[in-house]
């Protein structure tokens, strides 16, 4: 049941007025149309704004676990060591519901164990605005149950004509939403349009997986030695960039980097993925995953089987940028689907 | 190395000595860098002349027999030989050559009377590790500034120079580019070792694979692919061939 109390109604002019004025108080990063695509970006006028319908091709990862960052500092003439934490204050415009689901999946994976201080500093001062989508081809959202978020958001808009209806998600939303622009109880109609368009949307996806995602970890371990490994590790280039496009992949290589005087220098941590060649190599120079098909069967299965062991879920959220931005034309749901299949066949022996 | 400064030497080969010109422009740190090693041998900075050296930066590619006998020495004076950019490290454009009968290149470069040259004889270039050792590279064309002071960092500090062993990829992701194939372009990044932060793209072109490739790039997939987008059988072996001829054929000779 939609608890109508979460939601306001502002006007296009009323979202104008809103993000302009976060602009001035905060770090703003939204989508744009960076060469014609859809991409996250900072924003310093509103005019940039595109809210798109479609996945960006990077996620929004980046403004919470940045590319590199510097986490020491050290200068051992003087024998000074700092800790260095970077974060401002920062909002976040036009997350779909599949990036809302994998902030949260980030958020435990650097929350629990031994907490990490630079993501925790970011992500408290982080605000998340959602806003509504459709999916392409490569969408698959609706089989992996991300397909709406019910939490995760400060605010979520949803267009409808000549405004949105939004969706309050936390106390600082909607002090948000209240301080900076003009908001209005929504109608009955604007519900009623809420309604027929995401009925629509429920209706557009073309890809699917076959099996519920309950049953996904097991079908992962039971295609340990699925001949599928093989057939995309020919055709894989390692380029990473499945890795790298992901909202979920989050892991990291730490490098001591030395200014040239040997005196001075920095402990940066970097981005890193597990189907690069490298990733599994250790001192001495042993491999532990040396094909490209060993490194993509642990990719996919960090996604639907590792982790959900670890944390109880899993850690692909269908959002389809590794399908989208592979070039060999690896695709995360043919590939599911194929050892579906597969399971199910045996299954039936 | 311990004890008094370690002494640096640059040579060239065949090369337009645009990688000693990076180094030359790493203004910024050339102090620090002064203080820690002496340079003995730079031709594009100083006049200076000197045979004894520890570490020896080689740019260019071998193309004449003279050049031969010449790095033949540098090895044998220096205690570590780094190739400087791509001319040295995979043959680099010059390679571009290698696909013609020398006596022809020779005809179009200098004219008809080149052959009465003995200085002018050209032969099939080669990329400075087909003659010697070498114990590190610094690719590119020109080679990125920080990564010749990694290099040189690392080996001041006693340890083994990092040198990405990713495609260009990573380094275009990480740079938060659009992929080049999804604007209508065809790149090379996907087989090309990173490490120059995806200049290329970042500025609007494509990876020409200028650092050549990965350890264990998958060029078969990548021709594929290339075909895919467009290009005709010839046009993928023309892109492949641009910095990558040199290498073929020593992976042809099984010498990698």
């Amino acid at each position: 049941m939609r608890n109508i109390e979460q939601f306001r109604y502002i006007t296009a002019a009323g979202l104008d007025k809103l993000v302009s004025r976060l602009i001035e108080d905060y770090t703003v990063f939204g989508t744009i149309k960076k060469d014609g695509f859809p991409a996250f970006s900072k924003i310093t006028d509103v005019k940039e704004l595109e809210l798109a319908q479609t996945p960006t091709h990077l996620s929004a990862k980046e403004f919470l676990f940045p590319q590199r960052e510097t986490l020491l500092k050290f200068d051992i003439r003087n024998n000074i060591h700092e800790a260095v934490i970077e974060a401002k204050e920062q909002v976040i415009i036009g997350l779909h519901s599949c990036d809302i689901h994998a902030i949260a999946l980030m958020d435990r994976v650097f929350a629990e164990g031994r907490p990490d201080a630079n993501y925790l500093a970011r992500r408290n001062k982080t605000i998340i605005i959602g806003s509504d989508c459709m999916p392409d081809n490569f969408c698959f959202c609706k089989s992996m149950g991300t397909m709406n978020a019910e939490e995760g958001f400060d605010l979520f808009l949803h267009k409808v004509k000549n405004g949105y209806l939004v969706r309050v998600g936390s106390k600082k939303g909607g002090r948000l939403l209240s301080r900076y622009t003009a908001t209005l109880r929504p109608t009955a109609g604007k519900f009623r349009e809420l309604d027929e368009s995401m009925k629509i949307r429920e209706a557009s996806f073309a890809a699917k997986l076959d099996a519920g995602v309950e049953e996904l970890p097991a079908i992962y371990e039971g295609a340990y030695e699925s001949p599928v490994w093989d057939k995309i590790g020919a055709i894989c280039t390692g380029c990473g960039s499945c890795n790298n496009v992901c909202p979920t992949c989050y892991c990291f290589d730490i490098k001591d980097e030395v200014r040239p005087n040997l005196r001075e220098g920095a402990r940066v941590r970097v981005w890193d993925g597990c189907t690069l060649e490298d990733f599994a190599k250790v001192a001495g120079g042993h491999n532990f995953r040396k094909t490209r098909a060993e490194r993509l069967r642990h990719r996919f299965n960090r996604k639907f089987r590792y982790l959900s062991d670890r944390f109880g879920e899993l850690f692909c959220v269908g959002c389809g940028r590794c399908s989208r931005t592979c070039l060999v034309k690896i695709n995360i749901v043919e590939v599911t689907n194929e050892i579906i299949r597969e399971s199910k066949r045996a299954g039936r022996k | 190395m311990n004890g008094e400064k370690p002494k640096v030497a640059f040579f060239s080969f065949t090369c337009c000595e645009g990688c000693q010109l990076a180094v030359l422009s790493c203004e910024k740190e050339l102090p620090d860098i002064l203080s820690l090693v002496n340079i003995v041998n730079f031709r594009e900075a100083m006049t200076g002349k000197s045979d004894d050296y520890d570490i020896a930066f080689v740019e260019g590619s071998i193309s004449r027999k003279e050049e031969i006998k010449k790095l033949k020495k540098i090895r044998k004076k220096a205690k570590v030989v780094v190739a400087l950019g791509a001319c040295s490290s995979t043959g680099g454009l010059n390679c571009l050559k290698n696909r013609f009968p020398m006596e022809e290149v020779k005809k179009i470069v200098y004219g008809k009377g080149a052959s009465r040259y003995p200085i002018l004889d050209t032969i099939p270039v080669m990329p400075i590790d087909s003659i010697v050792k070498v114990d590190y590279y610094i690719h590119g064309c020109p080679i990125p500034k920080k990564e010749f002071l990694s290099v040189l960092t690392s080996l001041l500090l006693g340890k083994s120079p990092e040198i990405p062993n990713h495609p260009v990829c990573v380094d275009c992701k990480l740079a938060g580019n659009i992929c080049v194939f999804e604007k209508g372009m065809r790149c090379l990044g996907p087989i090309t070792r990173a490490g120059c932060d995806a200049v290329c793209v970042t500025y609007g072109t494509y990876c020409w694979g200028c650092r050549g490739p990965v350890d264990n790039p998958n060029t078969q997939a990548h021709a594929e692919t290339l075909k895919r987008y467009g290009l005709t059988v010839d046009g993928v072996m023309k892109m492949l061939d641009l910095y990558g001829r040199c290498r073929k054929a020593r992976t042809q000779k099984g010498n990698r």
